[in-house]
């Protein structure tokens, strides 16, 4: 039987794709949308052809099993933890939260409720990072021994450079993905952190760059540059990759490299069209079923902590001028 | 006529003495190699004399200018020998293994008034200098975020000095101080260094690094390099400003690409070689500008102090690589 889920606030624009994932999917039904902004919640409920709830308790009272939560960070606490109480399964956007106290209280609650939690990490489900993680795990390039990685992307604007309520610039935004990735990859956990971060894209009170540098317990040094450093004129909007050197060779992978180049004279622009795997449906079908068959989530709560926990600890290493050891005290 | 004598036949000597042939005002007179044969061989190409001996070569070939390309330890002695001899000098990067061997070579040339070049040949590449020419141009506005990476497979030279760190530095003294030289042209002194390396792990033929550093206008320059990557040879810049962005990869730069199907006995396939040909080399270029220096008495547009620095910026990343700590520059 399809899963019945909702969406809680469309304030991330991940929300979209995740929306429209879940129309897509015969397995699982949109049974409803809510959303503090009245306007888009609407909108996007004529969009994907459900319901709009006036409010996130008429959402949750209705019969759906899951939920996606998708408003600016600091209220992915408030919104998780409402549909725990509910009983509501959810899957939370990245980061999980904007500091580690309100990560663990997300986790607590939806454990002692009995839902699952899930941060929602898609860059795992990229058909070229699961052909990394298989031959890393088959040994094709030996052991590990330095990964570099980039989450680069245009400065999104909106909640996400308002700090009270995304929780940080660049560096919380474009940290999680990659930091996940290799944690996910090496099997092992990030024990350091140093970071050089500015704000010498934008010139506001927000990180626009920041380049970290993270050791792991098993040795491997990795860097990650998590900057909002594409201009607007960019024909994409960023890019994951991951350059892993290994004892017997070397692993160079641009997860979004599957595109073409569109040169229009309509607008003078030049764009790249991402012809490869939809991540975002791949995500949300692996959350549903793990609602539908009462299966662990592939990718939890803690995961989506100890990645917050690397991008909080560049913070203080950038404020100090120190390496900093994790996992934070 | 500017007599020239090269120190050392190895590879670097084989990229230098022939980039003088193609020169007016230059002649190699002399090539000195302790192999004999090295020596007489480089020396037969350029129609000069071979030594084995630097001062018999001095005394015998009458150079005006002194080229040094043996590996990087003995860069300060033959530098010395030859400002002590009078003879303006230019020698291969990095300029010394160390600081202190840096600065007895500019106080040894400066003693003795002669013209004193390290060779930082990136800054005679035209994808280098142009790329410059757009940042100071503001194309992408002011800087903010710089990414370099150099590298590909481990480097075989004699006695196999690359891969003994004493002697070379491992690839971050010896490979990406070009890249540390080409961002202090470009946004001028660092502050602090933080890097991450396999230099100290004894991997045999494998070294790589992660280096991040912080300059004084607040640019932050992520630089890696690499002795492990089959891949072939790669070089990448990217510029990030606060208005616009610049890209480079000579994976992509590739004008020409010669693949053979007539494949040799004993190779599993055809190779395809990508090339980027250019009218003019840059160790031409490069050479060609100290010549012109030496002949007009004019300081070249890189200095002893700049080769200083670059080095500089080399040892702060091995120190921060065993330290585990961010190395202030300077300080």
């Amino acid at each position: 039987m399809a899963v019945k889920i909702g969406i809680m606030s469309f304030a991330h624009m991940h929300a979209c794709s995740y929306a429209s994932a879940a129309v897509r999917n015969p397995n699982i039904i949109l049974a409803g949308v809510a959303d503090d902004d009245k306007e888009r919640g609407q909108k996007m409920a004529d969009m994907f052809e459900t319901t709009y709830y006036p409010s996130y308790e008429a959402l949750l009272a209705g019969d759906i099993e899951a939920v996606v939560v998708t408003p600016e960070n600091a209220k992915h606490k408030e919104l998780t933890l409402m549909a725990a109480e509910a009983g509501k399964h959810v899957m939370c956007e990245k980061p999980l939260a904007p500091n580690l106290a309100d990560g663990r209280e997300m986790i607590e609650v939806c454990r002692a409720k009995g839902v699952k939690l899930m941060t929602a990490f898609p860059c795992r489900f990229s058909p070229a990072m699961r052909r990394v993680k298989e031959a890393v795990d088959g040994g094709a390039i030996g052991e590990i021994l330095a990964i570099k990685g980039t989450n680069q992307g245009k400065m999104p604007g909106g909640w996400f450079i308002e700090l009270e309520k995304s929780g940080g610039g660049a560096v919380i935004d474009h940290t999680v993905h990659v930091v996940d990735l290799m944690r996910w990859l090496m099997k092992s956990e990030p024990k350091e952190v140093y970071a050089e971060i500015s704000n010498l894209m934008h010139h506001q009170d927000y990180d626009d760059v920041g380049v970290l540098t993270i050791t792991f317990d098993n040795g491997v040094f990795t860097t990650l540059d998590s900057s909002w450093s594409r201009p607007k004129s960019f024909p994409f909007w960023g890019n994951v990759t991951m350059e892993i050197t290994g004892t017997e060779g070397v692993i160079l992978m641009d997860m979004f490299a599957q595109t073409f180049t569109v040169y229009s004279d309509k607008n003078m622009q030049t764009t790249w069209n991402f012809w490869g795997s939809d991540i975002d449906y791949l995500l949300v079908n692996d959350f549903a079923m793990a609602v539908a068959n009462n299966l662990p989530v592939s990718i939890t709560g803690e995961d989506g902590l100890k990645a917050v926990e690397v991008a909080l600890g560049a913070y203080e290493s950038a404020r100090s001028g120190v390496p900093i050891k994790l996992p934070l005290e | 006529m500017q007599r020239v004598a090269l120190v050392g036949a190895g590879h670097m000597g084989k990229v230098h003495g022939p980039a003088y042939a193609g020169m007016l005002n230059a002649k190699v007179v002399g090539v000195m190699d302790i192999r004999k044969d090295a020596a007489k061989e480089l020396a037969t190409a350029l129609d000069a004399e071979a030594y084995t001996d630097f001062d018999e070569m001095l005394e015998s070939a009458k150079p005006d200018v002194v080229d040094v390309c043996v590996p990087t330890p003995w860069h300060k002695e033959y530098v010395i020998r030859a400002a002590k001899a009078g003879k303006h000098v230019v020698t291969e990067k990095p300029m010394g293994r160390t600081l202190d061997d840096c600065r007895e070579m500019i106080e040894a040339t400066q003693r003795a008034g002669v013209i004193f070049m390290p060779a930082h040949v990136l800054r005679f590449f035209p994808e280098f200098a142009s790329m410059k020419a757009s940042i100071e141009n503001g194309a992408v506005g002011n800087p903010a975020v710089v990414r370099t990476t150099r590298g590909g497979s481990f480097p075989h030279g004699w006695e196999d000095w690359y891969g003994n760190f004493e002697w070379s530095g491992g690839l971050v003294l010896d490979l990406i101080i070009h890249d540390f030289d080409w961002l202090r042209w470009n946004f001028g002194d660092a502050e602090r260094v933080f890097a991450k390396g396999l230099c100290t792990r004894n991997l045999g033929h494998l070294d790589y690094a992660l280096v991040t550093i912080r300059f004084k206008n607040g640019v932050i320059a992520h630089v890696e390099g690499t002795w492990a990557n089959p891949t072939g040879f790669t070089v990448k810049v990217e510029v990030a400003g606060d208005d616009g962005l610049i890209d480079f990869s000579n994976k992509v730069a590739v004008p020409l690409i010669i693949a053979r199907s007539k494949v040799e006995v004993g190779q599993g396939q055809g190779v395809a070689i990508p090339e980027s040909p250019l009218a003019q080399n840059p160790y031409y270029a490069e050479l060609q500008h100290f010549i012109d220096c030496v002949e007009k008495g004019q300081r070249p547009a890189v200095t002893p102090e700049d080769g200083m620095k670059a080095v500089e910026i080399s040892l702060a990343a091995l120190e921060s690589i065993n330290t585990g700590q961010p190395v202030e520059i300077g300080g």
